[in-house]
């Protein structure tokens, strides 16, 4: 898949370019986001499009957010739905990740 | 004569909706509609003036910002909804005269639709009943339940053996249903807990690799009568997350995407035969499981729509469990309140306590359901982490009250410390609701002292009785509309929605001309219960003979095997002692045995065989007649209960947590043939003790024998010759000349002195009470004046009123949301 990425105020916004993330594709994702994984350290990957993830859709954001803590990054949530948002937070997911509402709100708060 | 008008502005509207469905909705001309169509038009044409009026009452709801009721049950055994819709919408002569302009017939329409046979029995039933009621009174509560696609097996019956069909009821959809794709939600399932910890370094267990089931909710509209209140029944079917995968479509494996379709549709494939053994099936967990997660998250939704903060979640919603089968509820509560909503678990504990009530519905400690904890695990990790935390903190509690009791804490755990680990789903309901009621005086007594007496030593303030009802609406006025109408032209219809009205028919009761038209009544519906017996099992029966009904699920405890052998006693008395009976009977059975109960099934055979002797030999012809009537169901219940005589309600004493079947047959003119269990007894506290026919060892004294293993059903035996010669004619193949020995087991199994159910101790006083009916049949002004006092005396089993001592002291604060403008039935 194509994942469009923007380098905003030196922080990588990568939008999640489908309206399902789920067992279909959520591989593909894992390889295609793992070259931007690789180059930065400040990641916010945006939601605004998807509509549904499932439980590997969410494993592979889980993936992304350790390779970066990994090596002293962090990543940004932004832009969820209200059901993607439900389903982070039926999994506990919303605790371990830091979710905004917008891209600007999340670039923001890589600067504070 | 029907008990309502019709309007000419109702006809002409109805008439134009009926074609305009036909035409738009069906794409076809009125004339060229099959029966089935016919009422799909119909249906629609109804359903669109229930939705006008449910779109009022929901914003009659929204204003006030009224408290909620979801009544939760894995049954909803609703049968018809045609003739009770029109009732309760007080159209059914327009519809009727709407239909006469067409060339169309009401009866016929309403008989051709197919009986929504989502439920087993008594307690799916229940719940239908307290729909109705609800809406009647105008309480904003609602249905929760699963959308079967096929509901109860359909009973055939094969040289008299029992033979299940599938009962695929949504085969064409039903016109009453309304998706509700738009609220459709998502159930995750299966997966594992990874321990991790959250952004703050607390402790966060994260619900990982699970399966996805999708929840499509379909509304079935619940008017009340009068047709000021429309609430819903809402009824979740299952499907994938996706038609079918088409990552593993793409790879070329076809046949697994579509599996994998199938298994999740599965979930909402069928209702569990009662009496079936589920434990540790997991399809059956996974079901309830669908049911809570959907039922949840739709609560969770409406409440949010008006409210922030989530301690005033009990105050704006009360859940009742209708018995355990919903009782994860308490887990998926916790769950939704400390993970999702953020809540501290002793905040959200107090919030679920509160909103949260259970109603058990068994005493048979067997079937209690559990579930294994490794079972739980695979399929509900999170849910088994939340049970066993809300385990630690009650027996920390338990022992700090009673230091050093282990063997208390042993019985009170969520775990049965079995192998494996089962986790007891009675156990949870009650430590996580603040009510616990049983469904009649003698069960809530039981249930307190006999099945779960640690916990009302714990808790007495939480345990209650709410004794069962039915609804009027359907049990009486729809079911026997020219018992009805009598009723109407005596004392007028306050009753419809005011059951104790009744009461003003007593002083009827010894009038002889309201006898005659009483009896009338009774000979139509019985000339009509005649007629469906000869067509269906081809017997014919008298209707001036008294008709002697047992129509229930069958089981063992329910004891059809004592009503055979009463009936056996009768037939051996006339001829071999040339005794002839007091008066002719019909003896009638209906009713369906789980496809697995080998007992049940057998005498389902036996009622057959027993009835194919006697009702070919010549010698009995005037005096007996057996009639088996296949299919229970009810829409069967509605056209069989108004035409009994004599009400066998004969369950072991300290089996039957209530009946409803008692009071129907009552309502509707019968005496009742009874042992003290249930409401049975509330019953003849009601009707008087003098106008029923009561037999039996009492609970207690079954008890004890049970306790002090001192049931000795040789003595029985031997002791009276009745007895003997009733056994005796089960090992002697005279109902069994072609199968030999077919019933031998049933003489081996009443003369055991672990015969659970006493048939022999009670089968003398059975024979007596019989006698006695028999007597008083034969004088038809007694046998009147005792009819018409049970019907005047039924008040109390209203579900209306039932449904009201839920609202005053469970659901409270919950009251009737009423409409203001004049209600829309004509007076």
């Amino acid at each position: 898949m194509e994942i469009p990425v923007d380098n905003v105020d030196g922080v990588a916004v990568a939008a999640v370019p489908v309206d399902e993330l789920d067992a279909s594709n959520s591989t593909e994702f894992k390889r295609d986001i793992a070259p931007v994984l690789q180059s930065q350290t400040k990641l916010v990957l945006d939601l605004g499009q998807l509509r549904f993830v499932d439980s590997s859709g969410l494993g592979a954001m889980l993936s992304c957010l350790r390779q970066l803590s990994a090596k002293g990054g962090d990543l940004k949530l932004c832009s969820m739905s209200k059901q993607v948002q439900a389903l982070f937070e039926l999994v506990r997911m919303h605790r371990i990740f830091d979710i905004y509402n917008s891209k600007e709100d999340a670039v923001r708060a890589f600067q504070h | 004569m029907d008990t309502q008008r019709s309007s000419a502005g109702d006809i002409a509207a109805l008439e134009a909706s009926i074609q305009r469905h036909a035409r738009y909705s069906l794409g076809k001309a009125w004339r060229d509609l099959s029966a089935r169509d016919r009422f799909a038009a119909v249906a629609l044409a109804v359903r669109d003036r229930m939705l006008d009026l449910s779109l009022e009452t929901e914003e009659r709801y929204r204003q006030k910002d009224s408290k909620r009721l979801y009544y939760l049950s894995i049954e909803f055994l609703i049968g018809q909804s045609l003739g009770n819709n029109l009732h309760n919408l007080g159209l059914r002569e327009s519809c009727r005269q709407a239909l006469r302009n067409l060339g169309a017939d009401l009866d016929e329409i309403e008989e051709s639709e197919p009986d929504a046979a989502l439920g087993n029995g008594g307690l799916g039933r229940l719940a239908a009943c307290f729909l109705d009621s609800l809406a009647t009174l105008g309480m904003p509560g609602y249905g929760y339940g699963i959308n079967y696609e096929y509901g109860l097996f359909k009973q055939e019956i094969d040289n008299g053996y029992q033979r299940e069909k599938p009962d695929n009821w949504l085969a064409q959809s039903s016109p009453w249903q309304i998706a509700r794709s738009d609220e459709t939600c998502v159930v995750p399932v299966y997966g594992r807990i990874e321990h991790g910890l959250d952004r703050k370094g607390g402790y966060n267990p994260m619900w990982m690799d699970w399966k996805v089931l999708i929840g499509t909710p379909y509304d079935m509209l619940i008017p009340g009568y009068g047709g000021r209140t429309v609430n819903f029944l809402r009824l979740y079917s299952a499907r994938s997350s996706h038609d079918f995968d088409m990552g593993i479509f793409n790879d070329g494996d076809y046949f697994k995407a579509v599996e994998q379709k199938i298994a999740s549709e599965t979930i909402s494939k069928v209702l569990y035969p009662s009496d079936a053994v589920v434990a540790g099936q997991e399809l059956r967990l996974v079901q309830e499981y669908f049911l809570v997660a959907c039922t949840l998250r739709d609560i969770v939704r409406r409440f949010e729509q008006n409210h922030t903060s989530f301690r005033d979640f009990a105050a704006k919603v009360a859940i009742q469990m209708n018995d355990t089968h919903p009782a994860l509820a308490v887990a998926e509560l916790m769950r939704i309140l400390v993970d999702e909503k953020n809540l501290e678990w002793e905040a959200a504990w107090e919030s679920t306590q509160a909103t949260l009530a259970y109603t058990n519905h068994t005493l048979l400690p067997e079937a209690l359901e559990k579930w294994t904890v490794p079972l739980l695990e695979r399929v509900l990790p999170r849910h088994l982490q939340i049970i066993l935390e809300i385990n630690r903190r009650f027996l920390e509690r338990v022992a700090a009250d009673h230091p050093g009791d282990s063997e208390r804490l042993r019985r009170v755990s969520l775990i049965e410390e079995s192998t494996p680990q089962q986790v007891r789903m009675a156990n949870l309901a009650i430590v996580g609701s603040h009510s616990i009621n049983g469904v009649a005086a003698i069960h809530t007594q039981l249930l307190q002292t006999s099945l779960v007496p640690d916990f009302y030593r714990l808790w007495p303030e939480r345990f209650n009785n709410k004794t069962n009802g039915i609804t009027p609406r359907r049990w009486l006025l729809k079911a026997n509309p020219a018992l009805a109408d009598l009723l109407r032209s005596a004392i007028g219809d306050a009753w419809i929605t005011d059951l104790s009205q009744l009461r003003a028919l007593e002083k009827y009761a010894c009038d002889a001309g309201f006898q005659d038209l009483f009896r009338k009544v009774k000979r139509t519906n019985k000339e009509r219960l005649a007629g469906i017996i000869r067509d269906s099992s081809r017997v014919k029966c008298d209707p001036d003979s008294l008709f002697d009904i047992q129509v229930k699920r069958i089981h063992a405890y329910k004891r059809q095997l004592l009503n055979v052998m009463h009936i056996v006693h009768e037939y051996l008395s006339l001829i071999e002692d040339g005794r002839q009976p007091a008066v002719p009977r019909t003896y009638v059975f209906a009713g369906k045995a789980a496809p697995g109960y080998w007992v049940a099934k057998q005498i389902i055979k036996l009622i057959h065989n027993v009835g194919r002797v006697i009702n070919n030999d010549a010698r009995a012809g005037q005096w007996m007649k057996v009639a088996f009537v296949p299919d229970y169901r009810v829409s069967l219940a509605e056209l069989i209960i108004p035409a009994a005589d004599l009400s066998e309600q004969i369950s072991t004493a300290g089996t039957e947590a209530s009946g409803t079947g008692n009071m129907k047959f009552a309502l509707n003119g019968a005496l009742t043939i009874g042992t003290l269990d249930g409401a049975n007894i509330e019953i003849r506290e009601e009707v008087g003790p003098e106008n029923l026919f009561i037999f039996g060892l009492k609970a207690g004294v079954v008890q004890a024998m049970r306790r002090e293993r001192t049931y000795r059903p040789r003595e029985f035996y031997d002791r009276d010759s009745r007895v003997r010669r009733v056994a005796d004619a089960f090992r002697s193949n005279l109902f069994c000349p072609q199968e030999p020995d077919l019933f031998a087991w049933i003489y081996q199994a009443v003369l055991d002195e672990n015969d659970a159910y006493f048939h022999l101790a009670d089968l003398p006083a059975y024979l007596e009470a019989h006698e006695k009916a028999g007597g008083v049949f034969q004088d038809r002004a007694q046998w009147a004046r005792m009819a018409v006092l049970n019907v005047a005396r039924m008040g109390r089993f209203s579900s209306d009123r039932t449904v009201q001592e839920y609202a005053r002291y469970i659901w409270a604060p919950f009251t009737p949301v009423v409409a203001e403008e004049p209600e829309l039935l004509p007076r």
